[in-house]
């Protein structure tokens, strides 16, 4: 093994990949509803332990919908009792407004809830679920818990004009935080992107509309992220690969971002049969993209490699059939012309298909 | 930007309308200064900081007449010189702004030292410096036009100081006075010259541009100097923990984030409870390491950056 295992910091703990949404850009692996619930609590519990042995700071609870587990509350202490910050990371269903102030006071510091967008039927509509009422009661329940708040919009064609909305709404619920990410167009995007993906005019009136926010005022921090398919460099996804982020998804298994699952000839390991440590520094599939020396032209000598860390191998995978080749969203690489040609081929009437 | 160029009156509306809505009249802590409310601390904090920008504005007309080729233009700008230095000791705008230092029970040496300008002030009053030096003498003309909006500011200053602040007494409003005969003086001449040398859109847009970032800058001046007094506190969604990896330091965690604070930097913020304002805290450390100063040197630079990533509320 060429490069040494880096210390994670921030442990990724799916508790489950059911979720009462359908979002047409869910992140779940396609292959979710086979991949059962494995960890009980007292499993957890012992993963908790092991990734702040290792040096995990955080821990962010999610899914599909961390809500869902009926032993969340002892999951929540379990991973406080562990030493580790506690971020709970829901779309605000099933979850109870009137939880939050148990779940704080068994160590839950923070919640990222999720809204589809500004206004209640449009939300409701890409959710494929009424929960917006529900999303605002569960946020003003975290801000009078004492909780950090943060919302997360996933952005796309039908909501991105509406981020001055977005923005109001998260200083109407004293949001500490507004988290603007564009869609990923991997797993259930990837068949939806003619629907999702917006016009370069929407993506840069957003960044202008954020611009203008951030001007004089402090509350929210907000942080948007131009999508990679309009950037022409590559995102720095999950900040290296298995690099500083540890994810363990609901059946065990111990992955360096929630869709490697579904790339293939990498062997993980599961948690379940061995310790966290070894699933971290020795997992053949953790080692493949480690560091440099795997990287290809031209990544290999690139200058922003350090930064960008060449960009997603899923992608990569996605349009070369190779996760090691360069990822497409980067101009530098010869494959960026079919993404762009792709990318501008969206359009407003394209119809958006719910996860099933 | 493209199109064709604004006519006269619509390139002033354009750069009346930068100060309508970023100059630093607007600012709550000048509002707070025209209703009276500031202490006579925050005043002197003011004062003592302000002085710092004043030293730069000859600095920065210097540099301006290097920029000029033409004698008419240079002896009209030269004017400004005299002005802020005056033609003998004892004169001058910055003399001016002395007194007013003396009479807000500042002590005249101590200001013109500069020794007690924060850094936040000085990173805006150096950066409207390089910005004029950097720039073609146009846009570095352009920098100077919040004068445009001076005049009105001075004004309001006078009465509130006289109804508000009355123990600022006899020479200290002297430089206000000044100013609102010449900054109209000298905004009206560098309109003209923009007016009639911004040729294209894009030069009027480069002007423009201009005034927006002076505002900006006018605007960070303020808020250094207010958060001087403010008495931030640790937010109450850190968690301070050991560093495994750095055992006489601390991490304190936050939502998104981690940061790393060394023993110099976790007793600063120990002392971050909502009772002591920066400017206290800053004290208490001084006092404290009488032996270590260099440790301690910026604790409002500080104060900033752990604002900005969260681990403290600035505070009222």
């Amino acid at each position: 093994m060429a490069t040494p295992a880096p210390q994670p910091w921030n442990l990724i703990a799916e508790l489950s990949y059911r979720c009462p949404l359908r979002c047409p850009y869910c992140s779940n692996p396609l292959t979710w509803s086979s991949i059962r619930d494995g960890l009980d609590a007292a499993a957890w519990s012992h993963v908790f332990a092991q990734a702040a042995a290792l040096g995990c700071v955080h821990v962010g609870l999610t899914g599909g919908e961390p809500s869902v587990r009926r032993d969340l509350d002892a999951i929540v202490a379990a991973a406080d009792a562990a030493g580790l910050y506690v971020h709970l990371v829901t779309a605000g269903v099933p979850l109870e407004p009137a939880a939050l102030p148990e779940l704080a006071s068994l160590g839950l510091r923070s919640v990222q809830l999720s809204i589809q967008h500004a206004e209640p039927t449009a939300s409701d509509a890409i959710a494929g679920t009424a929960s917006f009422a529900r999303k605002l009661a569960v946020a003003r329940a975290v801000r009078s818990a004492g909780l950090a708040l943060t919302l997360n919009v996933v952005l796309h064609r039908h909501n991105l004009d509406r981020v001055p909305a977005l923005i109001a709404l998260a200083r109407e619920l004293d949001a500490d935080r507004l988290e603007l990410a564009h869609v990923q167009y991997e797993g259930w995007a990837l068949p939806n992107r003619a629907a999702l993906l917006p016009t370069r005019a929407q993506v840069d009136a957003a960044a202008r509309a954020v611009r203008d926010a951030q001007r004089h005022a402090t509350r929210p921090e907000i942080l948007l992220v131009l999508p990679d398919w309009f950037a022409g460099r590559p995102k720095p996804c999950m900040g290296g690969w298995a690099r500083r982020l540890l994810v363990v998804a609901p059946d065990g298994l111990v992955l360096p971002c929630h869709a490697a699952r579904d790339l293939p000839d990498l062997a993980f390991w599961n948690v379940r049969e061995r310790d966290l440590r070894a699933c971290w520094e020795d997992a053949p599939g953790m080692n493949a993209f480690r560091g440099e020396d795997w990287m290809r032209d031209p990544c290999r000598t690139c200058p922003d490699r350090a930064r960008d860390f060449g960009g997603c191998r899923c992608q990569a995978f996605r349009w070369t059939g190779d996760a090691a080749n360069p990822d497409p969203a980067c101009a530098l690489v010869p494959d960026h012309d079919r993404l762009v040609t792709e990318r501008d081929a969206s359009s407003a009437d394209a119809q958006l298909r719910h996860r099933r | 930007m493209s199109g064709p160029p604004w006519d006269s009156d619509a390139f002033e509306a354009r750069l009346r309308a930068v100060g309508a809505a970023r100059y630093h009249d607007q600012h709550p802590f000048h509002l707070r200064m025209h209703a009276g409310t500031l202490s006579r601390a925050e005043l002197q904090t003011w004062v003592r900081n302000r002085y710092y920008y004043q030293t730069r504005i000859p600095v920065k007309d210097a540099v301006i007449l290097t920029k000029a080729d033409d004698a008419a233009f240079r002896r009209e700008w030269v004017q400004r010189l005299h002005d802020h230095d005056g033609r003998a000791p004892g004169e001058g705008g910055l003399e001016l702004w002395l007194r007013l230092a003396d009479t807000v029970g500042l002590a005249r040496d101590d200001v013109a030292s500069l020794s007690g300008v924060l850094s936040g002030v000085r990173r805006a009053c150096d950066a409207y410096v390089e910005l004029v030096d950097g720039a073609e003498l146009l846009v570095a003309v352009a920098a100077s036009l919040t004068e445009l909006f001076a005049g009105d500011i001075m004004a309001t200053r006078i009465a509130a100081f006289e109804k508000h602040y009355p123990w600022v007494d006899g020479d200290g409003l002297a430089y206000f006075r000044s100013r609102t005969q010449q900054a109209p003086r000298d905004a009206a001449f560098g309109l003209r010259f923009v007016q009639q040398h911004a040729r294209t859109r894009a030069d009027q847009q480069r002007c423009v541009d201009a005034v927006e970032r002076k505002c900006e800058i006018l605007w960070s001046l303020l808020d250094a100097v207010e958060a001087a007094h403010r008495r931030p506190r640790r937010s109450r969604h850190v968690l301070l923990r050991a560093d495994a990896e750095r055992p006489d330091g601390q991490l304190a965690v936050l939502p998104e984030r981690a940061v790393r604070l060394n023993a110099a930097s976790a007793e600063i913020l120990a002392l971050c409870d909502g009772e002591q304002s920066a400017d206290e805290i800053a004290r208490t450390l001084a006092a404290r390491h009488p032996d270590t100063p260099q440790a301690f040197a910026d604790v409002h630079e500080f104060l900033g950056e752990m604002a900005r990533l969260g681990v403290i509320d600035l505070g009222a």
